[in-house]
């Protein structure tokens, strides 16, 4: 490896750094603490990235160094520009990257147990003989645990903030999904010890990787639950027969008559039975977790994500509860006011007409007129009241044309692109227009944008809405109460919204909202 | 003038019907709900309609959709749609087809009845009629206010008032000028937004919309 490409490779890392640095600073600013968090975990994992890149590099294979520096430049890029992704890339990198290392710890075992041949197009085998292994195992099980702990806790936070992890709303379903995750070492791992021989070339750790990756991919698609459980038993069988064999390796014979698994490449037996109680522990850890019926015969309290989505419930439904009562009091309050007093004015104007037609008729004509025009503000306040309620042209043609009227009814020039196939349920429609108008409003008044950009569609059973100003950006859900207030109402439907607002903008609010679709109403007379 | 009029609430359409016939308009049919308005339309084929949006049976927008559908069946057939609040989105609809003779008004506005008899017969001559309301709303749109800066105050009036659909007499009338001083600036409105010049008054006010439109 050249040394030009190692100062690139470090610039790169450096460049990462100080503009992960940059963001944490300006979140700070804006007192913005699970943001802040969520960073900082990204930079750490964007530097462990990189320094693991390097090192590995360094060691074993320079010719694939253009090609992960190109995978380092692509997650800086997305990074950048879509930083709501970083959640979930970022641990699903580390992991894959884990498990890739894994393999390749294998493989390279293999190399050495079968010749003095050389990795393709890697260095001599020979010169990394010794530490090599040891350490791309080291640090393929630290990348998977480390992606695991990332998955895991950038997922509470972006989770209570509602957002999906692994394609899934729910929580449980998305922790599955990261428990299904280790299916991937275990079923290569599964893989070592079915084939008859081992992997002595290179080209069926390819295919059987290929395979496997598919198989794992398609279950995990499929039974997410099915997968988590397999995974975990997985982990435990691997667990246990590791420690097996690393018994029998100390009563055994020669190294190379242990077919698959060539132990005298392991080094030691101690490395077997240190992975295989690291399995043994995590193993052990999920299996309460994963199965139900495994609490409560350990006589563990019920699930924590059960109970901690029990209490989300109850906190939203109290907000859904409260704003309703607060709406009605407000309605109550205007009605009051406004429409109710009006009319009253004009009873008592008519009245007073009454008395004065038989004795001043052009006074009496005075107050009917005055009349008609209480009677006409009366009906403008009671069409705004209507529009606060439920806006008419919501009832009458769905959110798909209500949006288009509030595009046309904003002040921005606002560009709409709405894929609606059926009629989105009734209070789910109601919540998302008035979050889309809270966004619009705010937008025009803040951002300094003259244009914007409300995307809605909808797929895999979720309402995906994306409202963009190209204004001046730094928009705080903790300054207001509009932002929050969006979140909150949300909330009552699972649904979730993200904000990217850096300065300079654009701001990017993407709201998602799980509902399903009804046929179109269509009639014709 | 033979009028039909589409109005779900019987007391709302007895009061039109009769404010109509006060004017000297006759009525040809009133009906109350969307199916029978097409047939009316179809049969009596009246000068003009004065129809209700929000109509049996879905009490959504039928009246809208059957009015547009009734235009489609016979071009140009004059309507005045009214409603207790007015839409951007409405009105485009209603004007998608560039024939004229369509009126968009707030429910409100009867109460001015000569105003609103004036606009009945307007429509029913061919114009077109907006709303104020949705007028403001075209005019406070971001997009042309590069363009329509360049317009005088008075300007900006005369061009409200043609948008709504007000004819040059009637533009002078309420702004206390003469019809000679509209038309002068009625020529540098339509010079400022590139417009091409028209005496026609319909013509003019279709060509104001279809440019606040855009």
């Amino acid at each position: 490896m050249g040394r030009g490409f190692q100062v690139l490779l470090a610039a790169t890392l450096v460049a990462g750094l100080l503009a992960a640095w940059a963001r944490i600073r300006a979140d700070r600013d804006a007192n913005d603490v699970p943001t802040h968090l969520r960073h900082l975990g990204w930079t750490l994992a964007l530097a462990l990235l990189t320094v693991s890149f390097l090192a590995t590099l360094s060691v074993t294979f320079a010719p694939y160094g253009a090609r992960a520096w190109m995978v380092v430049v692509a997650v800086a890029v997305v990074l950048t520009f879509r930083p709501w992704l970083a959640p979930r890339l970022v641990p699903a990198g580390l992991i894959l990257l884990g498990v890739a290392g894994l393999v390749l710890a294998r493989v390279y075992a293999y190399k050495i147990a079968g010749s003095e041949s050389v990795i393709p197009g890697g260095a001599p085998v020979a010169a990394n003989r010794g530490t090599g292994q040891y350490l791309l195992l080291a640090q393929a099980y630290m990348f998977v645990f480390l992606g695991g702990w990332l998955a895991w806790h950038s997922g509470d936070l972006v989770l209570a903030k509602g957002r999906r992890l692994l394609g899934q709303v729910s929580l449980l379903a998305a922790r599955a999904q990261f428990r299904a995750l280790l299916i991937l070492p275990v079923a290569l791992m599964a893989a070592e010890l079915c084939i008859p021989g081992g992997f002595h070339s290179a080209v069926p750790v390819g295919a059987w990787f290929l395979m496997f990756l598919a198989a794992a991919t398609i279950v995990l698609r499929c039974w997410p639950s099915t997968a988590a459980r397999l995974a975990v038993t997985g982990v435990l069988f691997l667990g246990l027969s590791g420690v097996v064999l690393a018994i029998t390796f100390q009563v055994g014979t020669a190294p190379s008559q242990y077919g698959p698994f060539v132990l005298a490449d392991r080094g030691s037996p101690a490395l077997i039975v240190g992975e295989a109680l690291v399995l043994l522990g995590l193993g052990a850890w999920l299996v309460p977790q994963t199965f139900q019926s495994a609490r409560w015969l350990l006589g563990l309290p019920p699930d924590l994500e059960l109970t901690r989505q029990v209490q989300q419930l109850t906190e939203s439904r109290a907000v859904v509860v409260d704003t309703a009562a607060s709406d009605l009091r407000r309605l109550e309050r205007d009605l009051h006011d406004g429409a109710q007093a009006r009319l009253v004015a004009v009873g008592m104007s008519l009245r007073a007409a009454e008395r004065l037609i038989p004795v001043n008729p052009d006074a009496a004509l005075a107050l009917v007129a005055e009349a008609r025009e209480t009677s006409a503000r009366a009906l403008t306040e009671l069409r705004e009241l209507v529009r606060g309620v439920h806006p008419p042209v919501l009832a009458d043609r769905g959110l798909a044309d209500a949006v288009r009227a509030l595009a046309l009814d904003s002040p921005l020039a606002v560009h709409t692109q709405i894929d609606l196939p059926g009629r989105v349920p009734a209070p789910v429609e109601t919540a998302c227009y008035f979050a889309m108008a809270e966004l619009l409003t705010n937008a025009a008044k803040h951002s300094g944008a003259r244009d914007a950009r409300i995307e809605v569609r909808h797929s895999d059973g979720r309402l995906r809405i994306e409202v963009t100003d190209f204004g001046l950006g730094r928009a705080d859900p903790a300054a207001g109460s509009g932002l929050a207030g969006v979140e909150k109402r949300l909330a009552a439907f699972d649904g979730i919204m993200a904000i990217s607002s850096p300065a300079g903008g654009p701001t990017i609010v993407v709201l998602e909202v799980p509902c399903a679709l009804s046929s179109p109403k269509t009639s014709t007379y | 003038m033979r009028v039909v009029v589409a109005e779900d609430l019987y007391l709302l359409r007895d009061g039109l019907v009769r404010l109509l016939e006060a004017h000297g308009l006759e009525i040809a049919d009133a009906v109350g709900d969307a199916p029978s308005l097409v047939r009316a339309l179809l049969a009596e084929r009246p000068d003009v309609a004065v129809v209700d949006v929000r109509l049996p049976p879905t009490f959504t927008d039928d009246g809208l959709r059957a009015a547009i559908e009734a235009r489609r069946a016979v071009p140009g057939l004059p309507v005045l749609v009214l409603s207790q609040y007015v839409e951007q989105l409405y009105a485009r609809e209603l004007l998608a087809d560039k024939a004229g003779g369509v009126g968009y008004l707030l429910k409100d506005r009867v109460f001015n009845d000569d105003q609103f008899v004036d606009a009945v017969r307007s429509v029913a001559a061919g114009g077109t009629v907006m709303d104020p309301e949705v007028v403001t709303k075209l005019l406070g749109r971001q997009a042309r206010q590069e363009t329509l800066g360049r317009l005088s105050g008075r300007e900006r009036d005369v061009l409200e008032l043609m948008a709504e659909g007000r004819s040059n007499s009637a533009i002078a009338q309420r702004l206390f000028v003469s019809e000679k001083a509209v038309s002068k600036h009625s020529t540098s409105i339509f010079a400022k937004l590139d417009l091409p010049p028209s005496d026609d008054d319909n013509r003019r006010v279709l060509a104001v919309l279809a440019y606040l439109n855009g």
